[in-house]
């Protein structure tokens, strides 16, 4: 019954859906591991990008180039309105209570999806594929979709080069020792609130372009946020809170347990990740490769 | 001569509070989704009843009196839609409700509408349960069609097309369980033959169909029937079609939940599937009945699109039955109006509907046709297109 291509299709397709996951959750996991805000309006950002990708694809008009233009070109504006944010009115939260954070960041969600539903209004919008990544080939007697394989080999290269930045830049080691210790940083005279900046317009950029790239194979409509902000939330308690790597982990882990799980509960197909979700809750509640919160 | 222009003068002063009170507007509360993925739909329901009320007030009322909308945002959560509808009753005095989206809304408010004694008219929610025999109140009536409706029509046409093996895709929820069920035991009576070779469960708002559409190709079926609507829908297709999902099928595939709809092919324009069936509450192109060409005209205009929405004619058909009751009731008392609805026949923009009075439901079926494209559209249409009229379907 289950032949080895049709297993092959489904962790494709679990590695896919990985990838995706990894871009939203890994600026969500970055803004709390650096900035200690669990940035709820981070589904928004993403949104937001969405419908940014698709404004400028309607500019721009048909073309080769016009969705990479547009993909990119959102996720330079999400970053400059992320950064707009952080400086005019996050900054005022840092060292708060939880609660305050949790308060204003469902605030920004509620403002941004209804200035969002201004601009765009109710209708679903809907963005082609790039034209050189239209088709599909073979491999192993599965179809898989050209785009698909840009995102399978994309997902790791921003995993790749977001290691490197932290692991062997300057300003890599100032975002870990900020993570850490945020006074001594400053003491030390490093613009602590620039580097916090920097962060958040970064995160904002990837819950962009996350948002610009998704565009060709799902619908953009109000309320995307909501849904992708629970997903990635699961995927980052699941890989811990703040850990970049486990961030990646927890996306492999949800697409595969996804894609797996509907052959063994067909009927409920999302309760194997949350059944994954609570027992990681249960027994290593700071997550798989997060670190205990002193 | 003074004396009686006096006395003319002075009965059109003391009138006047009273004609005051017979010109006070009809209030019909509107208790509908106007935020989040649901106002796809909701909004242009709520424009199509605002443009009936428009018009109507623009011909001097009904009984001499204007109708008044309000329109409330349900939130598309039922315990939203219930604390709106009581408020418009308490708060706002309205005579009637016309509204609610999703078919946990409906069935909400219809317990409001019996509470309270006040006639309620859905013109979306399509679950069988909201007019099932021990959930029918007086007070409650349906435009929209049942799942039951919509299951056995898909299933007629799929029981013509020369296929055995049939699959179906659905959401999992109350609306995706019960017309899938409706289409396949339809079907097995029909067509004893067919085999149900595989069901997909998707949750409502999966993002990811892929690990779906590779377990439904696995089973190989010849034909699938889907339930996905709105964005749903798109989504899915978008993901099924580089996969070969349709080529497999060869096209064979009917997608109700409105897939068909010029909303979802017109977002989609080239990428949608062509070829496949669908379904649609209405549909700018279709030619209809005379009036159809006229109201399509009138709400391109009122909404300022070329190409207008399909769902304006839900809000705009409940409302025309609720002004037909009245006018016939001669009045706003709810029990009067109530007792008006039954077996009442309208003229509506679609056709003749009428509201059994068994059931409290109208005849209210849907367009069905095969997606092509056409040179006049930059989207796929239904051609040929064709209302399928439920009632020799339905108990």
């Amino acid at each position: 019954m289950l032949d080895p291509s049709f297993l092959f299709a489904q962790s494709l397709s679990g590695l896919t859906a990985a990838m995706f996951l990894f871009l939203i959750a890994s600026g969500l996991s970055l803004v709390f591991g650096v900035l200690r805000v669990l940035n709820f309006a981070h589904g928004t950002f993403y949104m937001l990008g969405a419908y940014s990708a698709y404004q400028i694809v309607l500019w721009i008009g048909p073309g080769p180039g016009t969705f990479w233009v547009a993909a990119l070109g959102a996720a330079l504006g999400i970053a400059v309105l992320g950064g707009l944010i952080e400086r005019l009115l996050f900054r005022h939260l840092y060292g708060k209570e939880e609660l305050y954070h949790l308060l204003f960041t469902y605030a920004l969600v509620l403002i941004l999806s209804d200035a969002a539903k201004i601009l765009w209004g109710t209708q679903q919008k809907s963005v082609s594929r790039p034209p050189g990544l239209a088709g599909a080939f073979t491999l192993f007697g599965v179809t898989v979709p050209y785009y698909n394989l840009f995102i399978l080999l994309l997902g790791p290269a921003i995993a790749l080069g977001f290691w490197f930045m932290l692991q062997r830049t300057r300003v890599g080691r100032f975002i870990r020792a900020a993570a850490l210790d945020r006074e001594t940083l400053g003491t030390l005279g490093v613009n602590v609130s620039g580097l916090y900046t920097g962060v958040f317009v970064l995160a904002s950029f990837l819950g962009g372009l996350g948002g610009a790239l998704v565009t060709p194979v799902r619908t953009i409509v109000p309320g995307m946020d909501t849904e992708i902000i629970v997903e990635a939330f699961v995927v980052v308690v699941i890989g811990g809170l703040g850990s970049f790597w486990g961030t990646f982990l927890g996306a492999l882990i949800y697409g595969q347990v996804l894609s797996f799980g509907i052959l063994l509960f067909p009927r409920f197909s999302i309760f194997s990740v949350f059944a994954l979700m609570a027992a990681v809750l249960i027994l290593r509640p700071w997550g798989l490769l997060g670190r205990p919160l002193k | 001569m003074v004396v009686r222009a006096f006395l003319v003068m002075l009965a059109a002063v003391l009138a006047l509070p009273l004609g005051a009170e017979a010109q006070k507007p009809i209030k019909v509360g509107f208790p509908m989704i106007m935020s989040g993925p649901g106002a796809l739909f909701g909004e242009p329901a709520a424009k199509g009843a605002q443009m009936f009320v428009d018009e109507i007030n623009a011909k001097g009322g009904v009984l001499g009196r204007k109708l008044e909308l309000l329109v409330r945002d349900t939130k598309g959560n039922a315990d939203e839609a219930v604390r709106v509808s009581r408020e418009l009753i308490l708060k706002e005095n309205v005579d009637f409700l016309v509204g609610t989206l999703t078919s946990a809304e409906g069935p909400a408010v219809s317990v409001v509408a019996k509470e309270n004694q006040v006639v309620f008219i859905a013109p979306i929610p399509k679950t069988d349960q909201l007019t099932a025999p021990d959930k029918l109140h007086p007070y409650v009536f349906r435009v929209a069609a049942t799942t039951t409706m919509e299951g056995r029509s898909a299933a007629e046409i799929v029981a013509k097309w020369p296929v055995t093996t049939v699959a179906t895709i659905s959401p999992d929820y109350a609306y995706g369980q019960d017309v899938t069920r409706a289409f396949v035991e339809h079907l097995k009576k029909i067509k004893p033959a067919v085999q149900i070779v595989d069901q997909q469960w998707p949750k409502l708002g999966e993002a990811d169909y892929t690990p779906f559409i590779n377990a439904q190709l696995a089973k190989k079926p010849q034909a699938v029937f889907s339930s996905l609507w709105g964005g749903h829908f798109v989504t899915f297709a978008k993901q099924a079609k580089p996969l070969g999902y349709f080529d497999a099928i060869k096209y064979n595939f009917i997608g109700v939940g409105e897939a068909a709809s010029p909303e979802s092919t017109k977002s989609m324009g080239k990428d949608y599937p062509v070829g496949i069936w669908g379904n649609s509450y209405d549909a700018f192109y279709w030619e209809g009945p005379p009036a159809h060409k006229d109201y399509v005209a009138r709400l391109s205009k009122y909404l300022r699109d070329e190409y207008p929405s399909s769902w304006a004619i839900q809000g705009y058909i409940g409302l025309q039955f609720l002004t037909e009751a009245i006018r016939k009731a001669n009045g706003t008392d709810s029990d009067k109006v109530s007792k008006a609805l039954l077996g009442l026949t309208v003229d509506t923009p679609i056709g003749k509907q009428t509201i059994r009075a068994k059931d409290h439901q109208a005849n209210r079926g849907q367009l069905y046709g095969k997606t092509v494209m056409d040179p006049k559209y930059p989207f796929a249409i239904m051609k040929p297109i064709e209302y399928v009229d439920p009632t020799k379907f339905i108990d």
